[in-house]
């Protein structure tokens, strides 16, 4: 269970970016931030991975990783950002550095054998002798989840994972977050700007505005008014075959 | 699987190439020790270094050829992972040992240690026609180094208050460097012609300087160096990914960042100051490396630091013979070797797109 209580980050005093969010996300389930540009979504991220120092309390799993060094925090969770790049380093390599926070100087044979199980897990076991810059976009948001796997966390965070993939790449990064949370518990925070995406993924959602998070809870808290609150269009949440879609108005 | 892929994944084969390149080191070190003007067979040299020939066969080989050899060995090794690492921790294929300024830095230490005091327009008593005769190797090595370490402190030192980025370390580097140059500059112009030769013959980075004292100072800082680098390797790796991933697995990116641009420039600083600038062996053998066998620094900070003592044997070994009796600048040889075969390497790879 992820838990942020009150948080509050600003870069300059004056102008805060983070004003008290407010977050609850339990295990085994795919949360969905959803927000403006310039919300405070990647500050919150940027907080939750230590990036960055706010006020409050963050607690994973009744640890406080506020009080944590860097490389425990590490431990605990996984940062798939928006596109990888590698130089020249190898798939098996890049993975690798996914390890680096429970890893002395050199890799063990422990560490070999769970960069292994990560590259296993995504299907990368053809490519992981190829460098990663020579990869597809789909491939490379697939090493960029195998990286973040590989230490094991419990806590895997999404960083607009769609916004450079085709439809195709999209579905698969969705259905690689589904396996994620439901087979292996671990919770699965995504920040996305594709309603779509979001009603196909999310089990949580929470709509951010202004440093705060205006409003939490299942799907049924994304409709018409929110939207309009949240982002300043209209749109109407419509249901076709048991599924949610979003029709934007004119 | 094509080789060059192989190249760069096959961790065995890897590691036998970093092993051929040490002995290739090897030999090349002994090959060097044997060439020279004074007409020594092998057997000599052998004798000469276990001390056991003639008093004068000894003195060449203790006191010029040894400290010369050494000298080549430990300043290409240290230029080639001070390249690396500046171009790994500034995220900039452009960087080299020299991007912080520290050459020109050292450059102007020395000119104003060998124009300007040693018999010249600070000095008391102006001796203008014998300045060479008063300039002190040590007090040039000494001010050329006081200027470059001052110049890496002051560009670390802002970096940390304002918190740079490393492009804009980078660019403090360029501007830093322009202002030592241009100091260069304006002292040569004051310069007396003896002064001013001397002050250019520096420049041009001979290894002939060298004495064992320095060897064991430039063993010194870039055995530590390299240790240290190497133990760091996985964190280079992440680095590569950028500054956030590298943060999100534990890295203390700053700090990593600030004491391998310190290290770095600490072997520059060292070995120009002893030997003045050699350029390109900084830049072009972690290029040569990472093109051959990949980005993974576990393998690359060895690789290039054999390499690069390779490439300045061989400079060394050539600007001794080509140049018939006196020693080619061994800083040109270096690049008039080198450039060709990059640029080669880089017509005959298939530009990624």
């Amino acid at each position: 269970m992820l838990t942020v209580r009150n948080l509050t980050f600003g870069y300059d005093k004056k102008r805060p970016v983070l004003q008290g969010v407010d977050l609850l996300l339990p295990d085994g389930q795919i949360g969905v931030l959803l927000g403006k540009n310039g919300a405070g979504k990647s500050t919150l991220f940027k907080c939750l991975l230590g990036l960055v120092k706010g006020q409050g309390q963050i607690v994973l799993d009744d640890k406080d990783l506020g009080k944590m060094r860097p490389r425990e925090r590490a431990t605990l969770i996984g940062y798939v950002p928006q596109d990888i790049s590698f130089g020249d380093l190898t798939v098996s390599d890049s993975v690798m550095t996914g390890r680096l926070s429970t890893m002395h100087a050199f890799c063990s044979p422990e560490d070999r054998r769970a960069a292994d199980e990560a590259i296993r897990l995504l299907g990368l076991e053809e490519v992981r002798d190829h460098e990663v810059s020579k990869l597809s976009g789909g491939e490379r948001q697939k090493v960029a989840v195998a990286r973040a796997l590989a230490a094991d966390p419990q806590l895997l965070v999404f960083d607009e994972p769609t916004g450079n993939l085709d439809i195709a790449n999209e579905r698969l990064v969705l259905s690689l977050a589904k396996n994620i949370a439901n087979e292996r518990g671990i919770s699965v925070l995504i920040a996305v700007h594709n309603l779509q995406f979001a009603f196909s993924a999310g089990d949580v959602f929470y709509m951010m505005k202004d440093g705060v998070i205006a409003h939490q809870g299942g799907w049924e808290i994304v409709n018409e008014e929110t939207i309009l609150d949240t982002y300043g269009i209209h749109a109407q949440v419509v249901q076709i075959n048991n599924k949610r879609s979003i029709v934007y108005e004119e | 699987m094509k080789w060059a892929q192989k190249l760069k994944s096959d961790k065995r084969l890897q590691w036998a190439i970093v092993g051929c390149l040490a002995i290739l080191v090897i030999v090349l070190f002994f090959v060097c020790l044997f060439v020279g003007s004074a007409q020594m067979s092998v057997k000599d040299c052998f004798d000469a270094l276990a001390g056991k020939s003639t008093p004068a066969f000894n003195r060449i080989i203790h006191n010029i050829r040894l400290p010369r050899v050494i000298a080549a060995l430990v300043a290409g090794a240290g230029l080639a992972i001070a390249g690396l690492i500046m171009q790994t921790t500034l995220g900039n294929s452009m960087a080299s040992p020299g991007t912080l300024g520290v050459s020109n830095a050292a450059v102007f230490g020395a000119n104003l240690s060998m124009i300007a005091f040693a018999g010249g327009f600070l000095t008391v008593g102006k001796n203008l026609s014998d300045a060479i005769k008063g300039v002190n190797p040590f007090a040039v090595s000494a001010l050329a180094f006081a200027f470059a370490i001052g110049s890496v402190l002051l560009i670390l030192g802002l970096s940390r208050i304002r918190h740079f980025g490393s492009n804009t370390i980078v660019l403090a580097g360029i501007a830093l460097g322009a202002v030592w140059t241009a100091g260069t500059t304006l002292l040569q112009f004051y310069a007396t012609d003896v002064g001013i030769s001397a002050a250019v013959v520096w420049s041009f980075g001979d290894l002939g300087r060298a004495t064992m004292t320095q060897d064991y100072i430039l063993i010194g800082v870039v055995g530590a160096s390299f240790v240290a680098f190497w133990l760091l390797s996985w964190r280079y790796n992440a680095l590569l990914g950028g500054d956030s991933v590298a943060k999100s697995v534990g890295v203390n990116v700053t700090a990593l960042r600030l004491c391998s641009l310190l290290l770095a420039s600490l072997i520059t600083a060292v070995c120009v100051s002893f030997l003045g600038v050699i350029g390109f062996v900084g830049i072009i053998c972690p290029h040569v490396v990472k093109r051959l066998l990949g980005s993974n620094h576990v393998v690359t900070i060895p690789a290039s630091l054999l390499t690069g003592s390779l490439l300045l044997l061989t400079a060394d070994a050539l600007s001794r013979t080509v140049g018939g009796g006196s020693a080619l600048p061994v800083g040109a040889i270096t690049s008039l070797l080198g450039a060709p075969f990059f640029l080669v390497m880089l017509l005959s790879a298939k530009e990624r797109r």
